[in-house]
């Protein structure tokens, strides 16, 4: 009995591989398993080679995992491009297409000898049963069906409610063709069982993607505007919220550019109105200079960006945290824009409605971060129930306050009560110019000063945030093991596996990025010798942003891969073993050479 | 302008949209008869200042929203346009007004105009085109003319204009409009038609700049050159004949109404409202949009 299983396959575009994917997941997710699926293609707008990896376990998981235990290749150039993102090991069972020709002694993978290897005729028994080859898909989910022992019933359902529209005859073909493949596994068991044990709990989860979830959360945070422009890899929460956001009384526009996005969206904002963007790379540098408006300007907005490998276009399709110090600093001026970044697809939902109540309380401009993984990559996630969602709007005027209203009033707090056009006795004049506490545009430096202090003042209780951290193991293990965004998933997992080989390592996760709240990782730091910060960028973005602001002890190391090449958590658990070691060895007494 | 805009509430007066900020601009400058038109303008449609949202790029002119009691906004430079779009699109009720210069609307904003025309958001735009730069002191502008010689031009330009009112009128705007404050009653009542216009209207207005500007371009010698459309019997209907009229851009100054559609098409934002009426039975509340991530429904 497995709890825990990674599935990799690969096929050319016409062949559905990533809707097999889907329909697996799904299937799994109802049976009650959690799974993460990340899809990949290649640069091809059309056909090309595509593939999935997925995971299914019986309990909560955050990451694709690390080599496959099932690897699927229809053909094997498509699945060999895919290299590192598909890795096969020993412990793998290796399926491919017969119709390669290809002895399964004989397959191209160097320097490795798989588990077990089957030679199976999938696009024969497709033509056979389903009267096409574009039915090897579905033979291969008989054939899953089969050895993992799970979402027959489902898949079966899914298949009828896809085909339906098709007619009966198109229904009954697709069905022959999942049953040959079932029966096929079921007459050739493999040599190393990949049946799945029963999940945690078999209630119904969601099947989310970061994009979508991100969406769906801004309107359950009661955004009633959203403009953008097309970018991948962030499309999906534009294509998302031009589906729904009008039945919510919202307003949807496709901009002409990203300035132009995010221009409507400060106007929206400055109407009154909760408002987001979302964009990728290219199009956050073309935001930058409103992101400075909307915080001299004090006006709430949230802009996504999902990270994909840059500078420039770069990678489009893949994923890289190599934006964090862009969003910390594509000002000019002296400014602070909190910056949030999601470990997760589901993490988006919390992460989106945290940003929405952080930009309307502290009246700025917020970044979320996330990447092609989490925005693309479909999820199991629990059922969300939002009668315990929190909202937060900005701070009003009151009537007594409208009667000598002063919008940029030099509170306490920093944070100022805002009106918006159609309030009466509200009227003031937003810039980005400097003003004075009324809003007369000024030039005087003494104003300045003050209205900067203000600006920069109100952000302080954020930084005493702790919610916005993971942090995990005991309080006094020497051993750090740091990470944010999607490879967090990667981090906790491997601190799991390193506390239950019983090394003394603790976890911090930020979700607050900027920010640096200086007290929380001092507070971290304070028992620690070494340790590892675990990033997708080659700059070591965080680990550089940290020793800007906190005393980052001196044997904190580094890894960081530019996107496109995934971390393991194995990979991660080996590394820390190493620093560990170093430990043991640097405190061992070595008598001193005189 | 929404149906909303329509009822006068009280009887306003010029006064009521003067704010108590003193302008920054040099002595002459024609910018003082364009906010004085506004004034005007506003006066007579009688909305309340706090129902009006008046949206600026950055430059001399754009300094403009500051100097009347409507909410105002600073903006950046060229960027008045989106701005003023999602402020529309946020309250359709609003009174919208959007103003900056040449550069700002033909330079660093072009790319803009295009689109709020395409989506014909119902608000008016104001350019007030003096042919320079004025806040950066008096650099080429994409309306000088040929030739000119300036800080940043300093043996002549090379380009040509940009010919505004082709321009707007080239890309489908529904309501095309030239005045100057050489005229303040046909400016004022410009800008009025302007913004009682049922979608996008745009306004050319010839307002010099008396620091950077050129002789030709000042009011004494407007007043001597210009022609009001109405006295040439310009039918403003008529589309090929607004185009045929904007060629003598640059060469002769025609103040009115350029091109007004006789039958104006729908809005971006009276769509919208639409279609939120259509859709908003589809769902009970807000927790609704989390169904589509249910695999049981
Ligand atoms: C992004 C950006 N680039 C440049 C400037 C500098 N700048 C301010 S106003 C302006 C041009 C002003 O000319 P125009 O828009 O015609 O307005 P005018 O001052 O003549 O009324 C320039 C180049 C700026 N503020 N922002
Ligand atoms: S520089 Fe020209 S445009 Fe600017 S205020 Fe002076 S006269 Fe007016």
């Amino acid at each position: 009995m497995n709890t825990d299983l990674v599935i990799g396959m690969a096929g050319s575009g016409g062949d559905g591989i990533v809707s097999a994917g889907e329909s697996l997941l799904t299937a799994a997710a109802l049976e009650g398993y959690h799974g993460v699926m990340a899809k990949s293609f290649g640069p091809q707008i059309r056909g090309g080679e595509s593939s999935f990896r997925l995971r299914i376990c019986t309990q909560k998981v955050l990451n694709t995992g690390g080599t496959l235990d099932i690897a699927v290749a229809l053909n094997w150039d498509d699945f060999l491009k895919f290299g590192g993102e598909l890795p096969v090991s020993g412990n793998t069972t290796v399926i491919y297409d017969a119709n390669t020709n290809v002895a399964p002694d004989k397959i191209p993978l160097v320097g490795v000898t798989p588990a077990e290897v089957l030679m199976v005729p999938i696009e024969q028994i497709a033509r056979e049963t389903g009267g096409s080859d574009r039915a090897k898909n579905t033979v291969v989910l008989g054939l899953m069906a089969g050895w993992l022992g799970i979402g027959k019933e489902k898949m079966l359902a899914g298949i009828r409610k896809r085909l339906a529209k098709k007619g009966a005859e198109t229904v009954d073909k697709a069905e022959k063709a999942f049953h040959a493949g079932l029966a096929y596994a079921l007459e050739h068991p493999l040599k190393r069982t990949r049946t799945m044990a029963e999940p945690e709990k078999p209630t119904a989860k969601f099947v989310v993607d970061g994009n979508d979830l991100c969406a769906a959360a801004a309107i359950v945070a009661g955004c009633d505007f959203f403009s953008g422009y097309p970018i991948t890899p962030s499309s999906e929460i534009m294509h998302f919220l031009g589906r729904e956001i009008w039945k919510y009384g919202g307003t949807m526009l496709q901009a002409e550019d990203e300035i132009a996005g995010i221009g409507a969206v400060v106007g929206a904002s400055f109407a009154g109105k909760k408002a987001m963007t979302a964009t990728s790379g290219p199009g956050m540098s073309l935001k930058t200079e409103m992101l400075g408006l909307a915080t001299i300007a004090e006006l709430p907005l949230v802009c996504v960006n999902v990270m994909r490998g840059g500078p420039s276009t770069g990678i489009p399709t893949k994923g890289e945290q190599s934006d964090l110090l862009q969003a910390a600093f594509s000002a000019h001026g002296d400014v602070i824009r909190p910056v949030l970044a999601a470990i997760s697809a589901e993490d988006m939902f919390p992460i989106t409605i945290e940003a929405f109540n952080m930009a309307e309380h502290y009246q700025t401009p917020v970044i979320v971060l996330s990447d092609q993984e989490v925005g693309q990559r479909k999820e199991t996630a629990e059922p969300i129930d939002v009668s315990t969602v929190k909202l937060v709007e900005r701070q009003r005027p009151s009537e007594k306050e409208l009667e000598r209203y002063a919008r940029f009033r030099l509170t306490e707090s920093g944070i100022s009560p805002i009106s918006h056009p159609g309030m009466k006795g509200g009227n003031y004049l937003a810039s980005g110019i400097e003003h004075n506490e009324a809003g007369a545009p000024t030039a005087n430096g003494e104003i300045h000063a003050k209205m900067n202090e203000k600006r920069l003042r109100k952000f302080n209780p954020l930084k005493r945030r702790r919610d916005l951290f993971i942090v995990e193991g005991s309080p006094d293990a020497p051993l750090a093991l740091i990470s944010w965004g999607s490879v967090a998933g990667m981090a906790i997992e491997a601190h799991r596996i390193l506390v239950s080989e019983g090394l003394k390592v603790k976890l911090l996760v930020p979700r607050l990025l900027f920010p640096v709240s200086e007290e929380v990782y001092q507070d971290f730091f304070l028992s620690i010798k070494r340790g590892l910060v675990v990033e997708q960028n080659h700059l070591s973005q965080l680990y550089r942003l940290l020793r800007m602001y906190v005393d980052v002890p001196r044997g904190i190391e580094t890894l960081a891969k530019s996107g496109s090449n995934p971390f393991t958590p194995m990979e991660i658990v080996d590394r820390m073993r190493q620093i560990s070691l170093a430990l043991q060895r640097e405190t061992q007494h070595v008598p001193s050479e005189v | 302008m929404s149906t909303l805009a329509v009822r006068p509430i009280e009887e306003y007066t010029a006064k009521d949209y003067k704010s108590e900020l003193k302008p920054i601009w040099c002595p002459g400058c024609g910018d003082f008869g364009v906010v004085q038109a506004i004034y005007r303008a506003l006066a007579n449609i009688g909305r309340p200042p706090h129902e009006i949202a008046f949206i600026s790029g950055i430059g001399c002119s754009s300094r403009i929203p500051g100097y009347t009691t409507a909410y105002g906004f600073n903006t950046v430079h060229g960027r008045a346009l989106p701005i003023a779009q999602g402020i529309k699109l946020a309250n359709p009720d609003l009174l919208v007004l959007g103003a900056g210069g040449d550069g700002d609307g033909f330079s660093i904003g072009g790319g803009h105009v295009a689109h709020v025309i395409r989506r014909n958001i119902d608000m008016t735009y104001i350019v007030m085109d003096n042919q320079i730069y004025g806040l950066t002191k008096g650099q080429l502008s994409p309306t000088s003319r040929p030739g000119l010689q300036t800080v940043s031009s300093a043996h002549g330009s090379m380009e040509s204009p940009v010919n505004p009112l082709l321009y707007v009128l080239g890309y489908g705007a529904q309501f095309v409009a030239q005045g100057t404050p050489a005229d303040m009653n046909g400016l004022a009542k410009i800008i009025e038609e302007g913004i009682r216009f049922p979608g996008f209207a745009f306004i050319n207005v010839q307002s010099p700049c008396v620091t950077y500007g050129q002789e030709d371009q000042q009011l004494k010698a407007q007043k001597a050159m210009m022609q009001t459309l109405e006295s040439m019997k310009h039918d403003p209907g008529n589309r090929l004949a607004a185009m045929d009229l904007a060629q003598q851009y640059g060469e002769k100054l025609y103040t009115g109404v350029f091109y007004r559609n006789p039958t104006p098409g729908p809005t971006f934002d009276g769509l919208a409202r639409k279609r939120q009426q259509a859709m908003k039975d589809q769902v009970k509340s807000r927790a609704d949009v989390l169904n589509v991530f249910k695999l049981v429904k």
